[in-house]
């Protein structure tokens, strides 16, 4: 046998015993919300006891450009924290579990509450000092943290809050939720709008009460507590990634996707509550 | 046969294998130019809608560049007619600031550590200088930008910002530590690396004779070095402020980190508040509106600011180049 006839048997081997492989494993990227990362790389997690076979990943882009992956096509599937817009065509929203937005501060801020118009006139800048919320114990000047005007959370939020009223220029936006959380359990005088995923103790601040509702799962099932909402999954609408629309249903049904996301303090919508028995 | 005659007399094969590696490597060069000069016009060609609905107003002030991108890519988003409105100037500005600022303050503090490197630090000291120095040059600009965030905008926000001096803007913009300053202090960091190192390669080129002669006339090494060493490497000097200029002015993630990411231009009349004033260079702005590269207004911007950070690094290379012609007759080449 020849050199060229050998490396011709090398190859048509290596394609034998790699064409199985390649034909049913495959990588499922999603991509979108940052706030709901930690949900997400939990629930992938999770699912890989379920689905063994394929990998699922995940870019943390924001929302809205999420969003635009699943159009273009870049994306299996996006996680989405707002409505759908009508420039969301050729995509299909589904809802998946619920979630809040928190009005977080500085946890040496003394403030456990405020009226979601005083989140809207700080916000709008039309209250600059902590000393108009005595309750604070705080006279200094507030520093107010948003995101970006691209992510899915400034969307919901300008709608939500501020009720379509442009955010004033002395909110500082950065980019990612988490970003959000450092910069105000940095700053004392801080105030931010954060995923609940990402506004636990632990991320060193502290969530408020919003017209004395506080963002607890009952209050959030119960959609009380003013900033609930849901958040979806974005598919194509036309021929959907059939492992993505598997990936989809587990989380929103599934009594183990349930477990994921009340640990991570989401609240289930329509998960299972207990497990579900095994076929013999 | 002496072998140099030998290789001289090539073989009409030799001959043809030259001009062959000659044609390939000219075509190379060709192909390198070629696609240098297919992505400049690419990309004015993408931001020209922009530039066309704004006329030279691009480049001017007014009204709130944040709330002008919102509405380009709103626009698209609720499949309005496209909104191309836009006012660039407090992002042109943030980057004139940022690079300005960071470049002199690198610039000054490169031209010392280098001359000390070169001439007076005792070998020991410069055997860890020197590796030191090319390691901070290539540390990646988001560390820099987590060292910010973690460490210097907070320490700005707490230690050097007063309430009195928040009140004093507060209607208009927040004072919080994401700052011109801490922009211009970190990437002064990340530059001023780059250019010792450059600077310090320029020096050490310095033919040893020149110095030599100088300090056997009895004039003092100080006084030798910056007459004859620093005199003698400017062309070096020019290319390595050239090669930080450029590195300061594409920094992206560590500035879309720190400055505050607020298209607000900072206003030296503020006295020393101005350098406390967040900021968004023109890269950093890129970066944030890149997630909406598919609304087609908002590509177009996109762009049209890709295409003015390029046309500023075309003028930068060619004023480095023409800086240097003159001083090439005296000195070290680089």
């Amino acid at each position: 046998m020849n050199t060229k006839t050998k490396g011709l048997a090398a190859a048509l081997t290596l394609a034998a015993v790699a064409a199985p492989t390649t034909a049913e494993a495959a990588t499922i990227a999603g991509s979108g919300s940052s706030a709901n990362t930690p949900y997400i790389e939990a629930l992938f997690k999770a699912y890989k006891k379920v689905d063994k076979k394929n990998t699922f990943t995940y870019l943390s882009n924001n929302g809205n450009a999420g969003v635009k992956d699943v159009q273009e096509g870049r994306s299996a599937f996006a996680i989405q924290t707002r409505a759908p817009l009508p420039s969301d065509s050729g995509t299909s929203y589904n809802k998946l579990f619920l979630d809040a937005l928190t009005v977080s501060v500085h946890p040496s801020n003394k403030l456990t509450n405020l009226p979601v118009k005083s989140v809207k006139d700080i916000y709008t800048a039309k209250v600059n000092e902590w000393s108009a919320y005595p309750e604070s114990g705080l006279t200094s000047p507030i520093a107010a943290f948003g995101r970006v005007s691209t992510a899915g959370l400034f969307t919901f939020f300008t709608a939500a809050v501020l009720e379509g009223a442009a955010t004033a220029t002395s909110v500082t936006p950065v980019d990612k939720d988490g970003e959000v959380a450092v910069a105000v359990s940095k700053n004392p005088s801080g105030i931010g709008y954060i995923g609940l995923a990402n506004s636990k103790p632990a991320n060193g601040v502290k969530r408020l009460s919003l017209n004395g509702i506080p963002p607890t799962p009952s209050t959030i099932k119960s959609l009380k507590y003013p900033l609930s909402r849901y958040s979806w999954i974005v598919l194509p609408a036309n021929n959907p990634n059939k492992a993505a629309v598997k990936f989809a249903d587990w989380i929103r049904s599934s009594y183990e996707a349930g477990q994921v996301l009340t640990k991570l303090g989401a609240v289930p919508a329509f998960n299972a509550t207990k497990p579900s028995k095994k076929k013999k | 046969m002496d072998p140099l005659v030998q290789s001289s007399q090539a073989t009409p094969r030799g001959l043809h294998s030259d001009r062959r590696a000659e044609f390939l490597l000219g075509a190379v060069v060709a192909g390198v130019v070629g696609f240098v000069l297919a992505m400049i016009a690419f990309v004015f060609l993408e931001g020209w809608p922009s530039f066309a609905h704004n006329g030279f107003a691009w480049f001017g002030s007014g009204g709130s560049i944040d709330r002008q991108t919102e509405a380009i890519f709103t626009s698209a988003n609720l499949k309005q007619e496209p909104i191309y409105t836009f006012r660039a100037w407090p992002i042109i500005w943030g980057t004139i600031l940022v690079t300005g600022l960071a470049v002199l303050l690198s610039f000054l503090s490169a031209l010392f550590v280098s001359v000390f490197v070169v001439e007076f630090a005792p070998d020991w000291m410069r055997r860890i200088l020197e590796p030191v120095i090319r390691l901070l040059a290539s540390v990646p600009s988001v560390i820099m930008g987590l060292l910010g965030v973690l460490i210097v905008v907070p320490f700005i926000g707490q230690h050097v910002i007063s309430d009195d001096m928040r009140r004093s803007v507060s209607f208009i913009v927040s004072l919080n530590g994401y700052s011109l300053l801490s922009g211009v202090l970190i990437l002064t960091l990340m530059v001023a690396p780059l250019m010792t190192a450059v600077f310090v390669d320029g020096l050490r080129s310095v033919p040893r004779g020149w110095i030599e002669g100088s300090l056997g006339l009895g004039i003092n090494r100080w006084r030798t070095f910056w007459k004859i060493g620093v005199r003698t490497a400017r062309p070096a000097l020019v290319a390595g402020t050239v090669l930080a200029t450029a590195r300061a002015m594409g920094e992206v993630i560590m500035l879309a980190m720190v400055c505050g990411g607020v298209g607000f231009s900072p206003n030296p009349a503020d006295g020393l508040i101005f350098f406390l004033e967040p900021t968004k260079p023109i890269a950093a702005a890129i970066l944030q509106s890149a997630e909406e590269l598919t609304s087609p207004p908002m590509r177009d911007t996109i762009f049209a600011m890709a295409s003015v950070l390029l046309f500023s690094s075309l003028v930068l290379s060619l004023a480095g180049w023409a800086a240097k012609q003159p001083m090439k007759r005296y000195g070290v080449r680089a």
